[in-house]
């Protein structure tokens, strides 16, 4: 049952029985109003009858003290007479007024006024007359026959309105009865009715507050359970998170964050969310700003800055990777910030220590290849020698000396190449781009004979970009030996150089792309291809080398990205470079600390 | 006594010229071819009774070429040159002598020789010409 639903039953439990006693009361008081009808009908009846019979008497009285006179003659006899008079006009006036509504009885009326006028004008023409005549028989005669007409009507009036009481008598005695009989009935049907009525409400509400008390136990049960899944869920996750309010005040711990910070659950709880999570930039101990400020000012999701230190309570470091988010409200309202970090040391350490297995082993594959650019002028000079030690002719001598010149030569800019490579400056240098790619090239000129691959190179001059060269030089050379293979023999490669405007997000700089005319990288692949381990190379590639080059080219303050190819005949890969002018000098610092760290 | 007959492959021409000179010094006719399907193609023209072959070498490597010329005439000796130092072990197992590129031409002319007299132990090609040349 609904609320409404709820509502309605309880007024209907009230409303009804209210209305049927209102109905009930209203019976009853009609009933009562006919008893009292019926009741007022039997006391007319009862006053009509007094009042005849004391007429009778009035009538008796004057006929008595008439009486008296005619024997007497004297005037004394007639003082009843006298006295009669008055009460039977009142009397009858009385009566007239009684009986207006009963035609028989006022007809008998007017007959009884008719008769008692005839003996009362007899009376008085007897009461005129010489009081010796009084004495004869025929008057006395006279007067008595009047005198019991008008009694005899009286008698009969008397009668009717006997016969009149008893019939209104019984009728109120039925009506009573019926009434006592309706009363009972009406009132056990009522009875009956709302106790049903009631009983079936009471049920239906009782049944539906049972209900709704089950259902909000079951609810508060839910509420806990799920409560504390998602506790159990924070608590066992291997990511540290804490919860703050809008204030910045902590509200909830996960036991990784604890251990982390430092701080238990207990004395973190209301403390500001700077307190208990304190971090600093790695190099420049720099406070880093708060996220919850961050949060509320964007009002989304942000990664923290790079390069987070954690201090905990008791003073340890970690390396952290964080994100903070908004907590929202259902109407969007932001009640709070959430943020989820782990610890990075152990992970930093081993990416160090990747770092510095990739540059061995591109180390190891530079060494290779040297070995057999060197070789093979080495063997061209130790056969010259040979035959010039054999050779008398001065000019077939010339001609050998000339020829193992220029294997020197060549020999001698494959070791200076290889010296640079090794030769690493401390702090960033200017870097002449040109210079730096040609560089790489020549190592690989050799490869690219090889493969037929047809190089173009676009390269704008006087471009220099501060940097580290030997691992500026390794970014390229990743570049180019994955252009190589993928363009494959016969191939085409175009490397470009060109000037970058500062924009809005960068400073001004230098864009190195790479194209090649390969089958290109599929979506799947090229969202990996800057992981670690990931390569498409089988046992001949580390999966190291576009993972690394992307650290140098970020170290250096730049990005490097998969760009779509839009021109047919190069539809391969394209992997645009970008790097600053100017690297921020920070960096140079920043670069020692992670070497001496990893 | 005819001259050993010896074809010579390289992709590098100017070490390839030199070679020449070398084993011509030493006495060998020489053949020269500057890729894989030069050199095929002058082993099936010609008689020769070696064949000093580069390994590393664009489009067609020295592999290819020792194993095509291996099933073609088995009974001719091969010395592969190269500046690697690691070289496949099937490769390695398919030819006669490997000669690292720089251990200098007394070593590139004493394995030679003593690849030759090897075979000249079986019946070869040299051999069976006589002294026609």
């Amino acid at each position: 049952m609904k609320a409404p639903a709820f509502n309605r039953a309880l007024r209907q439990l009230v409303a009804l029985p209210i209305v049927l006693l209102v109905l009930l009361a209203g019976f009853v008081f009609w009933q009562i109003e006919s008893a009292t009808r019926a009741q007022r009908e039997l006391d007319h009846s009862d006053q009509v009858t007094a009042q005849l019979q004391e007429l009778l008497n009035l009538f008796i009285d004057q006929e008595t003290g008439l009486r008296g006179f005619q024997l007497t003659a004297d005037p004394l006899m007639l003082a009843p007479w006298e006295a009669a008079a008055g009460p039977i006009q009142s009397h009858l006036a009385n009566l007239r007024e009684m009986l207006t509504t009963d035609t028989t009885q006022e007809a008998s009326l007017s007959e009884l006024e008719g008769r008692y006028n005839q003996w009362l004008g007899f009376a008085r023409a007897v009461l005129h007359e010489d009081p010796s005549a009084l004495k004869a028989a025929g008057v006395n005669q006279q007067g008595k026959a009047m005198m019991d007409s008008v009694r005899a009507t009286t008698a009969r009036m008397l009668r009717h309105e006997s016969d009149l009481r008893e019939t209104k008598y019984r009728l109120a005695q039925r009506l009573q009865r019926q009434q006592l009989i309706s009363l009972v009935v009406s009132a056990v049907v009522v009875g009956i009715f709302l106790a049903l009525f009631t009983w079936h409400h009471v049920r239906a509400i009782s049944a539906s507050y049972q209900r709704r008390i089950s259902e909000i136990t079951e609810r508060s049960e839910q509420l806990s359970e799920s409560r504390l899944w998602f506790q159990t869920t924070l608590e066992s996750i291997g990511d540290a998170v804490i919860a703050c309010d809008v204030g910045g005040r902590v509200k909830f711990t996960n036991a990784v964050a604890q251990k982390l910070t430092g701080w238990t659950l207990d004395d973190a709880m209301g403390k500001p969310l700077e307190t208990v999570f304190h971090i600093v930039h790695e190099n420049t101990r720099a406070i880093v700003e708060n996220p919850v400020e961050k949060v509320r000012r964007l009002g989304q999701v942000i990664g923290l800055a790079n390069h987070t230190v954690l201090i905990a309570r008791g003073g340890r470091e970690y390396m952290i990777d964080d994100s903070a988010a908004p907590i929202k409200s259902g109407a969007g309202e932001m009640i709070g910030v959430v943020l989820v970090f782990r610890d990075v040391t152990e992970e930093r350490r081993i990416q160090g220590a990747l770092v510095a297995s990739e540059k061995l082993a591109v180390a190891g594959r530079l060494a290779a290849s040297i070995a057999h650019e060197i070789h093979n002028p080495l063997d061209s000079v130790a056969n010259l020698h040979f035959l010039l030690r054999e050779e008398d002719d001065p000019e077939q001598r010339a001609e050998y000396l000339r020829m193992a010149q220029q294997e020197l030569s060549r020999t001698m800019q494959i070791s200076r190449t290889m010296l640079s490579l090794y030769r690493e400056p401390k702090a960033p240098i200017q870097v002449e781009l040109r210079e730096l790619i040609e560089g790489v090239l020549l190592l690989l000129e050799r490869r690219l004979q090889n493969q037929e691959i047809r190089l173009e190179t676009d390269i704008a001059g006087d471009l220099t970009v501060e940097g580290f060269p030997a691992e500026l030089r390794q970014v390229f050379t990743n570049l180019l030996v994955n252009a190589v293979e993928a363009a494959g023999p016969k191939g085409r490669i175009r490397i470009r150089v060109e000037h970058a405007d500062a924009g809005e997000w960068q400073g001004a700089g230098a864009i190195i792309e790479v194209a090649d005319s390969g089958p290109g990288i599929p979506a799947t692949t090229a969202k990996n291809l800057f992981q670690p381990f990931f390569t498409t190379k089988g046992m001949q590639g580390t999966g190291l080398g576009l993972w690394v080059s992307m650290g140098i080219v970020q170290k250096h303050g730049g990005s490097i990205t998969l760009v779509k190819s839009t021109e047919p005949d190069l539809p391969g890969a394209r992997f645009r470079v970008f790097l600053p002018a100017r690297t921020l000098t920070q960096l140079a610092g920043t670069e020692q600390q992670n070497e001496s760290a990893a | 006594m005819s001259l050993p007959r010896i074809l010579c492959i390289d992709d590098e021409a100017l070490g390839l010229q030199i070679r020449r000179a070398v084993l011509e010094r030493a006495g060998y006719q020489v053949l020269t071819a500057i890729d894989g399907p030069t050199g095929l193609s002058l082993f099936r023209g010609n008689e020769v009774d070696g064949v000093v072959l580069d390994y590393y070498m664009p489009e067609m490597d020295g592999g290819v070429v020792a194993e095509t010329m291996r099933r073609e005439r088995p009974q001719i000796p091969i010395m592969l040159l190269s500046a690697y130092i690691n070289l496949p072990a099937e490769v390695v197992a398919m030819v006669d002598v490997t000669l690292l590129k720089g251990e200098g031409p007394q070593e590139l002319l004493e394995k030679l020789r003593s690849m030759l007299e090897t075979r000249s132990n079986y019946p070869s090609e040299a051999h069976a010409r006589g002294g026609a040349v």
